[in-house]
């Protein structure tokens, strides 16, 4: 995989909250097609650095580069412009209106002017389906209300939709906490697929370790607000995954220990 | 019903099945079932069939349900301006629950705006701030007049009311979306504000003679819909120019057409002939009504002459045709009147009859007739125009437009539609300024159809219209409903009192414990759709 171009680049990146650092420093390179799984445990920063990166927090130092060009944003609108798109945990889905409704919400596409706008229904029913199709999941009717979809669906839903809109790099917050074991693996294949797509970087936050085994390409191990490890699929054994995951400390035998 | 959780239920795992596969198990039939719509469609129906059928007078047997009070030509107006009204309004508070919002302050703005309407109206519009004045004493602390315009016509004063209402209705909105303080809080102020405001509005411009109190009310407003423009005689009401001396009324009809006179005089001889026949028929059962009843009592005392006098009478009952009244040149100046065009056609568009063409034509064929002969009711409320207008173009908006999308979002999860770019602040008070204007198009129905307002107007009419949308099947707690479904719930609540007043033996305020149940049904059944739909059972 070439080192050469990342799609996204961070440098240095300091965010303080007052008196406490939440990031002290931290630097991460994402290339397209690559699955870059951000592992730590509660509160090692991984929920500042995402909303650094989908524009919820200005950073207080440090830089973010896009595709080559640095990147400044205000607000979350401007880090989707540049196309980072974030999948936060609660999906950002309105349960009550359909599949359709949900991909174009707030982007619709309308014949006229502004809101009043008609909206194409016939156009977006078919890229709807076209667009869920492409990551692997086939529904059976656009128009059906999102609630009736499975956890999974409503996953690769948002996925579809920002990758639709132009995003370039995909951070993917927690995608397989609270969802079923078939679910958790039907969502794993969808980021196979989003990754294989291969112009699209991907960044996956998770506690789960399988799951990042299963699918990561690199590894970054943040821990206290910095980091503490990285590496590629093949240079990290799994004890180590284990261990850096929980900021460095040595697990020992749980069984073990509760046994005692 | 499966649990849509849990894929992994049962031991052995489904064989060429995916999740899709689960949806899509129901037939056309049962879909239309499931509509949310089908519950209130179901009630208006047999609420329909109750009015129609017991409306039928005692004696007559009919089954015809247009043959009683319920659904004469009468019936049929009156019922259709009140759920029409009803509607306008529902649709208003309809969509901002479909928004997550409620308003409250409704009533009280229909209240404010007949007001606003009623003074400008009577007494124009003026503007006066406080301000230093010169006087002979020196600088003095006064009210100067800054803008005065001493008849306000029609269009001026919906307007100036609209821009009142609409601002007031901005506010409410801004200030829920500001500091995101409940609506309902918000509006129920602005419930006491506006109907406080309007009753104080009153007293200041309508201080009795003895300027001790003023009375809350503008009345002897001219019936500004059917003001004409007569030759020789500028702008006059219509009941007025038909109370003309009768050299006028000759002047009036020397202008008509031979074509014109023709027609009119055929219409009002057609008129005439009805009523007179009536009046026979009426004059004949009477006749025979006593006789009968005479007899009746005859027999009872076993007056055998008597008797025999009677039924000889009965035999050869007569009753004199009663002759038509001969149509005159006045009546048909009268007449030629009435086809005069208003010259002020938006207090016509918001207080006057529409479809009087059919209603005509339904006296012709014989239905529209009342008991006397005359012509029943000549035509809709404006007010029926009115809603179904704003019926569709709420329809369109909310089904078929970004907006409608956006409605929907930001009443389902606002923190979804805030997430995905929805400007959910502006959404929401664009809907209390449309809930503002729905209002205030209330007031203007009632204002000119009326020509007086009232401050107690529109007491109540809040929490009706909410009923109304939620009998409809809108979901309080926002991001379900449709405006066919507020239609169809505004039609229930308006027919429901009617229904209930024919139904015999039973008191005729049982129609609010109907309703109650029926809104606690609705309220149930919305919620188990709601469920259904975001996978809660």
């Amino acid at each position: 995989m070439s080192e050469q171009n990342p799609v996204v680049s961070i440098r240095n990146l300091f965010k303080k909250f007052g008196n406490f650092t939440a990031l002290n420093g931290v630097s991460l390179d994402v290339q397209a097609g690559e699955v870059h799984a951000l592992l730590g445990d509660n509160g090692a920063g991984k929920s500042t650095l995402i909303k650094i990166l989908s524009g919820v927090y200005p950073p207080t130092g440090g830089e973010v580069w896009v595709e080559g060009r640095r990147a400044r944003f205000n607000s979350p609108r401007d880090a989707s412009r540049v196309g980072i798109g974030t999948v936060y945990q609660d999906l950002a889905l309105n349960a009550l209106t359909s599949v359709t409704r949900n991909f174009f919400l707030g982007r619709e596409m309308v014949w006229g002017m502004g809101p009043l706008g008609f909206l194409q229904m016939a156009e977006m029913d078919r890229i709807t389906t076209e667009q869920m199709a492409k990551i692997g999941i086939n529904i059976a009717d656009p128009g059906q209300n999102v609630g009736t979809l499975s956890g999974g669906q409503r996953q690769t839903l948002a996925i579809a939709r920002a990758i639709y809109f132009g995003a370039r790099v995909l951070i993917l917050d927690e995608p397989t906490s609270a969802l079923g074991q078939k679910q958790q693996m039907e969502v794993l294949k969808t980021i196979r697929q989003v990754r294989d797509l291969g112009n699209i970087a991907i960044i996956l936050i998770t506690h789960n370790e399988i799951h990042a085994r299963l699918i990561s390409d690199r590894y970054t191990f943040l821990s206290l607000g910095e980091v503490i490890g990285k590496g590629t699929a093949k240079d990290l054994e799994g004890d180590d995954i284990k261990r850096l995951m929980a900021g460095g400390a040595e697990i020992g035998d749980l069984a073990a220990e509760l046994a005692a | 019903m499966p649990n849509p959780t849990d894929p992994n239920s049962g031991n052995q795992a489904p064989v060429g099945r995916t999740e899709s596969d689960r949806l899509r198990k129901r037939g056309r039939l049962k879909n239309l079932v499931q509509r949310p719509e089908i519950g209130p469609f179901g009630v208006l129906i047999l609420l329909m069939l109750a009015l129609g059928f017991f409306s039928i007078p005692a004696g007559v047997d009919s089954w015809n349900p247009f043959a009683g009070e319920g659904f004469n030509a009468l019936g049929i107006r009156n019922n259709t301006r009140l759920i029409a009204q009803l509607g306008i309004i529902a649709i208003g508070a309809g969509l901002l629950i479909i928004a997550g919002e409620f308003d409250l302050s409704i009533g009280s703005m229909i209240g404010f705006a007949g007001m606003c309407m009623g003074v400008m109206l009577k007494w124009g519009f003026h503007v006066s701030l406080p301000w230093w004045v010169n006087t002979p004493e020196g600088l003095t602390f006064g009210w100067v007049q800054v803008l005065s315009i001493p008849t306000v016509d029609p269009w001026l004063a919906v307007c100036l009311t609209l821009c009142f209402t609409l601002f007031f209705g901005w506010l409410i909105g801004f200030i829920v979306v500001r500091t995101g303080l409940a609506s309902f809080i918000v509006s129920l102020s602005f419930l006491f504000f506006l109907r406080g405001l309007t009753e104080v509005s009153y007293r200041a411009f309508n201080k009795a003679p003895d300027q001790s109190s003023g009375s809350t009310q503008v009345s002897g407003l001219p019936d500004i819909k059917n003001i004409i423009h007569l030759p020789g005689h500028g702008e006059i009401e219509l009941s007025h120019a038909k109370k003309l001396p009768h050299e006028d009324l000759m002047s009036v009809y020397d202008t008509m057409t031979p074509t014109q006179v023709e027609s009119l005089t055929e219409k009002l001889a057609f008129t005439n002939k009805r009523f007179a026949e009536t009046k026979t028929q009426i004059n004949e059962t009477k006749a025979l009504e006593s006789i009968t009843r005479d007899l009746k009592f005859a027999e009872q005392s076993g007056n055998t002459t008597l008797q025999e006098t009677l039924k000889g009478r009965l035999e050869t009952l007569d009753i004199p045709p009663v002759t038509p009244k001969t149509v005159t040149d006045a009546d048909i100046a009268r007449a030629h009147l009435e086809s005069f065009p208003t010259v002020n056609p938006l207090a016509d568009f918001f207080g006057g009859d529409i479809l009087e063409r059919l209603f005509d034509w339904l006296y012709v064929i014989g239905w529209n007739v009342n008991n006397y002969g005359n012509q029943f009711s000549h035509g809709f409320y404006s007010a029926v125009m009115i809603w179904l207008i704003i019926a569709v173009a709420a329809y369109l908006v909310l089904s078929r437009t970004q907006a409608g999308n956006w409605i929907y979002s930001t009443g389902g999860d606002l923190e979804a539609a805030k997430a995905n770019g929805v400007p959910t602040g502006k959404v929401k008070i664009s809907l209390f300024m449309f809930s503002a204007f729905c209002a205030t198009i209330f007031a203007a129905a009632q204002v000119f159809e009326t020509n007086a307002a009232d401050a107690a107007k529109g007491n109540l009419k809040e929490l009706e219209a909410i009923a109304a949308a939620v009998i409809g099947g809108v979901v309080l707690t926002g991001g379900f409903g449709t405006v066919f479904g507020i239609v169809l719930g505004a039609a229930i609540f308006g027919i429901a009192r009617e229904a209930f007043f024919y139904i015999p033996f039973i008191d005729g305020s049982f129609y609010r414990v109907f309703l109650g149940l029926v809104l606690l049904t609705a309220a149930l059944a919305n919620e188990n759709i709601r469920k259904r739909i975001t996978g809660g059972i």
